[in-house]
């Protein structure tokens, strides 16, 4: 009818994913003077295959004022999953956006994982940062010397983990990555750290 | 028999639940809220999720403390159980309150493990004994929580007092031994259990300290 | 991963399924008055052999997926339970389209004594009204993660 705004649907709908973490992102719905809401919406791939009328609302953008929703406890399996958001001002809402392409987890980009490597006394430790309940660490841990022999060892992040017990007098280096079994990927290696320990070497 | 109440004519007990360690399964409830002073007493039934009757339990009819262990009774952990109270008091009694169906095998909590420590002039060992599943007469033989929990692992925390900082490992074997630590300090060391997978409540073991010998050749001197 | 006999299944975390089952465990299981009937006896579970393992499962989850699930939007159901089942079913979709049970003959008496368990499963769920069946089936999924737990390998 003339003269009635009629709301425009979200634009320019992406999503970025890191460490597990996945965004969604859209063009804000401009209207003068007023706060647009809106509502975000997921199907994964058994909706989309089973109950194709199913669409179920985020956890936490249902309804949001911000152009974009964190959808990270909406994704729960390694399919592709629809997202679709639309505005609401008032009364009025607009039409759904979806997301053009599905999204499946397995896409997110691993960070090689930030690490501090500590000593107390001849023990060698480890503190990975805690990234979440996805996530285990390989670490890769040698003593510098010729012909060095590579230990490796799986722990989870968010607590320093005894890695070795070392010998005085002798130099130890440590890298990791990250895995996460729920999409079968790992990040890249991250920069290596060495400790050194005091003292002469130990009596045979 | 017990003599017939008026049912209904009390308050229903409240915050029914179980609380289960080691398959060690006790009923334990509040008693019904507005009725203090009065010499309440309760009756226990439990059913087997799938059977066709409540069944009693001699230990828990007519009984003035707010728990009962069923842990007899719910002994199959595959199998799944609901439980209900009721209050007498005089010739009225309450409703039934009833648990929501209880899952032994996936909501029990896996008590620590016993934690055994010796010290050395550098060195600590630590000696863990798996929990133990709930027996019914202490003479049964004893039957570990491994092996029911076959991927049962530890989280052993060990805290140096002298220089502040905490370290912790995951073992699945039952013998820890931390070398060339620093002589006469000060280590405490506590252990949980936990099953990977499950998300369940970790139940720390309680914290022990032991102090490394003093350095020996300094003894000498 | 989940090794059933041959079958291997990476991909799939069973802390993410316990958890979005626990979080409507309560509520679906109270709304089952049927006490009396548990459609995944011990009878249906009860020492399966690897061999049998892929099969079952592979039945068993299609079941849910085709029946269970699939109906139980009919309800008119909680948005927990929404987001419960959608993280369920997309998983067991995962599941699902790993497994290849073999189709061999010298495979057959095996795969019958597969199929024996979940009729088993099937005749007591359809013997109830669908509803209460529904709701039965949904509200045994701890039974269901319980046995498949023992197929999972960290």
């Amino acid at each position: 009818p003339d003269g009635v705004v009629v709301l425009p649907a979200p634009q320019n709908l992406s999503i970025q994913s890191a460490n597990m973490k996945h965004l969604l992102t859209w063009s804000p719905v401009i209207m003068p003077g007023e706060t647009v809401f809106y509502s975000v919406e997921y199907q994964g791939e058994y909706e989309s295959l089973y109950t194709s009328h199913i669409w179920i609302p985020s956890s936490w953008c249902s309804p949001t004022k911000g152009p974009e929703c964190d959808v990270t406890d909406d994704i729960t399996a390694t399919v592709p999953y629809n997202l679709r958001v639309r505005a609401t001002l008032g009364s009025q809402t607009s039409a759904w956006s979806t997301l053009e392409h599905p999204f499946n987890r397995n896409s997110t980009v691993l960070t090689p994982p930030r690490m501090e490597v500590t000593k107390d006394g001849l023990h060698l430790v480890i503190e990975l940062e805690d990234l979440g309940p996805h996530f285990e660490f390989l670490v890769v841990y040698w003593r510098e010397e010729p012909g060095a022999k590579e230990h490796v060892k799986v722990m989870t992040g968010g607590l320093p983990v005894h890695l070795e017990t070392m010998e005085p007098g002798a130099m130890y280096c440590v890298k990791a990555e990250a895995l996460v079994k729920a999409i079968g990927k790992h990040s890249a290696f991250n920069q290596a750290e060495c400790v050194e320990v005091q003292g002469e070497s130990l009596p045979l | 028999p017990a003599v017939p109440c008026v049912s209904d004519g009390l308050p229903k007990p409240t915050n029914i639940t179980f609380l289960s360690i080691n398959m060690k399964n006790v009923l334990q409830w509040n008693p019904p809220e507005d009725l203090h002073g009065a010499e309440v007493t309760y009756t226990v039934q439990y059913f087997i999720y799938g059977q066709k009757k409540w069944l009693s339990t001699s230990g828990c009819r007519n009984i003035s403390r707010t728990y009962c262990d069923l842990s007899a009774e719910t002994s199959d952990y595959e199998h799944q159980y609901y439980a209900k109270v009721k209050a007498i008091w005089e010739t009225n009694c309450s409703k039934w309150a009833e648990t929501g169906r209880f899952y032994p095998f996936s909501e029990t909590q896996i008590g620590p493990p016993q934690v055994a420590l010796t010290t050395g002039e550098n060195s600590i060992s630590i000696v863990l004994t798996a929990p133990e599943k709930w027996k019914r007469h202490p003479k049964d033989n004893p039957v570990s929580m491994q092996q029911i929990y076959s991927n049962l692992k530890y989280n052993v925390s060990v805290y140096n007092n002298k220089s502040k900082k905490m370290w912790s490992q995951c073992v699945t074997n039952n013998t820890v031994v931390l070398t060339w630590l620093e002589p006469n300090t000060l280590y405490c060391v506590h252990v949980e259990s936990f099953v990977p997978g499950h998300p369940r409540l970790a139940l720390p073991s309680q914290k022990q300290c032991v102090s490394t010998w003093e350095d020996q050749t300094s003894a000498l001197k | 991963e989940f090794r059933f006999g041959p079958c291997r299944v990476e991909n799939v975390i069973l802390l993410e399924l316990w958890e979005a089952f626990r979080a409507v465990k309560d509520s679906v299981q109270t709304q089952d008055n049927i006490t009396s009937v548990r459609l995944l006896k011990p009878e249906v579970l009860h020492d399966v052999s690897d061999a049998e393992s892929c099969y079952l499962v592979h039945s068993l989850l299609k079941f849910y997926l085709n029946t269970v699930f699939k109906n139980y939007h009919n309800k008119r159901v909680e948005f927990k339970i929404l987001k419960s089942i959608s993280t369920l079913a997309n998983n067991f979709i995962v599941i699902t389209s790993k497994l290849r049970p073999c189709v061999k003959n010298d495979m057959l008496s095996i795969y019958k004594s597969a199929h024996r368990r979940f009729l088993l499963f099937k005749r007591a769920f359809k013997q109830l009204d669908t509803e209460a069946a529904l709701t039965k089936a949904f509200g045994e999924v701890d039974i269901l993660l319980t046995w498949m737990e023992k197929f999972y390998h960290y």
